[in-house]
């Protein structure tokens, strides 16, 4: 379904994608992972054609991008992150706009809509002003715009960013249910439980190289499950780095968390108490965390990541 | 596509009323103001100068010359008693704009082969050099009678007939010269509702700059833009979306505005607007104006960060570009060297554009120069805004 060989992506001198490889077969959910700056968006951009790359070969449904771009977003979609509709449009409006422009017509406009409405349960609303709706129900909105064309492959750049846990959910649903049709989805998202429960597959990004791709059942099987995590109150950058200095298995991820792998109960006391006397407050501590958040976590700590 | 693009514009507009108070009601009111409120200036049916006259020669002659004065309906003489300098000064300041002062012995002196001033003429600091022009000539004039009956009075025991002859050519002053304005009947004047017209519909139309930057820079920001960039939709197709419906909705402003001067204006007792000979010509200049509008608003989108930015630049490039084009003060009020800065202002173009039709009586031909140029600006701008625009995606901005 998506080939890609050999991309490399830079701004001026900062290179955004570095020898990218991956491929994703017909009916798999690929979740995105990678911290703020890893080349996750720009990754997506490219491969709806928004931006340009300076090297490699990216192939979808067989189809060379640089020479089918057309052909290929036709049977593709993409929902951004940001709410890429019509506030003083109705939601039945917004649908037909984005179908119309899409030269979706007739009968074809009909069932697609009908689709769209009813995977994401927007019957109730289509003669609502969108601006009104509930930041969950555009959430819905946003990402039924993006099935109007019936695609084969979807894009969605973290659909789920700042809505309510029932919102969350529902629209988990409705994006596993899509490879019940045979659809392709790459997710792009920064909350580990949401790609653990929709994934078949993980890639993750880290200043810009795919430093783990696989099935995510086979990776989280491989992965311990005794890291802690300690997050703190406030940010203490400079004093976490000190502290890291002093003790080796300390590993700083931002300026508000740590991590430690398979700690005994001695170290584990040592760095508590380390915290103490730097006056530092804990607010909470993880044992044996998410597997996918402490692989993510291992995997992109070599720097002073922002996960 | 376009039907989809069109209904969207249109739905948005017509759900922003501010937008809608903007495009249509905004030129309106201009219209029915400027036209009502200048139509004296244009007309010349109501006295536009006030003055008093103090008469200490209290003779026939004097009485003569005022007589003469009123008969110009410009003039209006006013009953004030002013005694003293302080009263002079009071009244020049605000009340009136001259004060004729007739001193005694003027029956006398009109005929003096060399005499010292007739009259003496206080003027107001606020009166404009042409109108002091036109009471300094109507007073002349007036003096030149009175000598002119003076003689006659003096020839008729010796020389009747020269006499007569001098009676036989007393006549109107409206009927010694024929006044005929371009492209108008005889003594037909341009109405203030023909001048203000086609000054606010080409202010009017440059006002989609706001609603047109306010939907498109919340489509940029939004990633709406983006979106139908996905979906197939190119920086050309997309702005050919948005000039169909603005042009549209621009049509209809000049049309609706024309309707204001036809059967709004009569209705406040202003003049009713006449079309000129030329609907061709009217719908030439107007599609220039859109795609010059057109252009200028989707330049401002793109180069713009937010809507409150787009509408503070928009606001203020129209206004500039009103006020050097000619469109809030006549070009014929200015300067020689304002005149020519006109030129540069797109709103000039149009504004002489639409003077052809509208005043001047000119066909389409006329105006093939303004049509073009408007709209060698506005694809210019729209070329420009393109690139602007392309560069902003790839960058992901």
């Amino acid at each position: 379904m998506i080939s890609i060989k050999n991309l490399v992506k830079h701004y001026n001198n900062h290179i955004a994608l570095d020898h990218i490889n991956l491929n994703v077969g017909k009916g798999v959910i690929l979740g995105l992972l990678g911290p703020n700056g890893a080349g996750k968006t720009t990754l997506v951009s490219i491969l709806n054609g928004l931006i340009d790359f300076q090297e490699g070969e990216i192939e979808i449904f067989g189809l060379p991008l640089s020479q089918e771009l057309k052909a290929i977003r036709k049977r593709s979609s993409f929902t951004p992150q940001s709410l890429a509709l019509y506030d003083n449009l109705t939601v039945l409006e917004n649908l037909r706009f984005f179908a119309g422009i899409q030269k979706i017509r007739g009968k074809e406009l009909r069932h697609n809509v009908d689709y769209a409405v009813s995977v994401n349960r927007l019957d109730p609303l289509l003669d609502h002003k969108a601006g009104i709706l509930s930041g969950g129900q555009k959430r819905r909105l946003n990402i039924a715009i993006g099935l109007l064309n019936n695609p084969e492959l979807l894009y969605f750049d973290e659909p789920t960013a700042g809505i309510d846990p029932e919102s969350r959910t529902s629209i988990l649903e409705t994006i596993r249910s899509f490879k019940n049709d045979g659809k392709t989805v790459i997710y792009t998202s920064h909350y580990m439980p949401e790609i653990e429960k929709i994934c078949d597959q993980v890639a993750i990004l880290d200043r810009g190289r795919i430093i783990r791709h696989g099935l995510l059942d086979a990776m989280l099987h491989e992965e311990k499950a005794d890291s802690v995590v300690i997050e703190l109150r406030h940010s203490h950058e400079a004093q976490l780095h000190t502290l890291a200095q002093k003790h080796a298995m300390l590993k700083v991820i931002d300026a508000a968390t740590v991590m430690m792998d398979e700690p005994d109960a001695t170290q584990l006391g040592a760095i508590l108490a380390a915290l103490e006397e730097e006056q530092i407050d804990i607010k909470q501590i993880r044992y044996g965390t998410t597997n996918l958040e402490a692989l993510f976590i291992r995997l992109t700590s070599q720097g002073n990541c922002d996960v | 596509m376009f039907k989809a693009m069109l209904l969207k514009e249109f739905i948005l507009l017509w759900r922003d009323k501010y937008a809608l108070a903007a495009l249509f009601i905004m030129p309106a009111i201009f219209i029915l103001i400027m036209s009502i409120a200048l139509k004296d200036t244009f007309g010349g049916d109501r006295a536009l100068l006030s003055y008093a006259v103090i008469d200490q020669d209290n003779t026939a002659e004097s009485a003569k010359l005022r007589t003469f004065l009123l008969s110009n309906g410009r003039l209006k003489e006013h009953k004030e008693p002013i005694t003293n300098a302080a009263q002079r000064q009071e009244a020049l300041n605000g009340k009136l704009h001259f004060i004729i002062s007739i001193p005694p012995g003027l029956a006398q002196n009109l005929v003096k082969e060399q005499s010292a001033s007739l009259l003496q003429l206080d003027v107001a600091s606020d009166v404009k050099q042409e109108m002091l022009t036109l009471v300094q000539g109507e007073l002349v004039l007036g003096i030149i009678r009175l000598r002119m009956e003076k003689i006659q009075e003096e020839l008729a025991p010796f020389l009747p007939d020269v006499a007569q002859k001098l009676e036989a050519m007393k006549s109107n002053r409206d009927n010694l010269i024929q006044v005929r304005f371009n492209a108008m009947g005889i003594n037909k004047k341009p109405t203030s509702t023909q001048q203000s017209v086609p000054s606010w519909i080409v202010f009017g139309m440059f006002f989609v700059i706001i609603p047109m930057s306010t939907v498109f820079i919340n489509e940029r920001k939004q990633n709406t833009l983006m979106r139908m960039s996905a979906m197939n939709i190119s920086v050309p197709v997309l702005f050919a979306g948005k000039l169909a419906p603005y042009i549209i909705i621009n049509q209809i402003q000049v049309w609706l505005m024309i309707g204001v001067g036809i059967f709004l204006v009569p209705l406040f007792g202003g003049d009713a607007l006449t079309l000129g000979n030329s609907i061709g010509g009217l719908f030439m200049v107007s599609l220039g104006l859109s795609l010059a509008a057109i252009g200028t608003s989707i330049l401002i989108a793109v180069t713009a960060d937010t809507v409150e930015q787009a509408t503070t630049i928009g606001g203020i490039i129209n206004i500039l570009m009103g006020a050097i084009g000619g469109v809030m003060v006549p070009k014929f009020y200015m300067s020689q060297s304002m005149q020519q800065l006109t030129n540069i202002s797109p709103m000039s173009w149009g504004l002489e554009g639409f003077l052809d039709i509208f005043l001047r009586g000119q066909g389409a031909g006329a105006v093939i120069t303004e049509s073009l140029t408007l709209a060698g600006f506005g694809a210019g701008l729209l070329l420009a805004a393109g690139m602007i625009l392309n560069a902003k995606m790839k960058r992901g901005i």
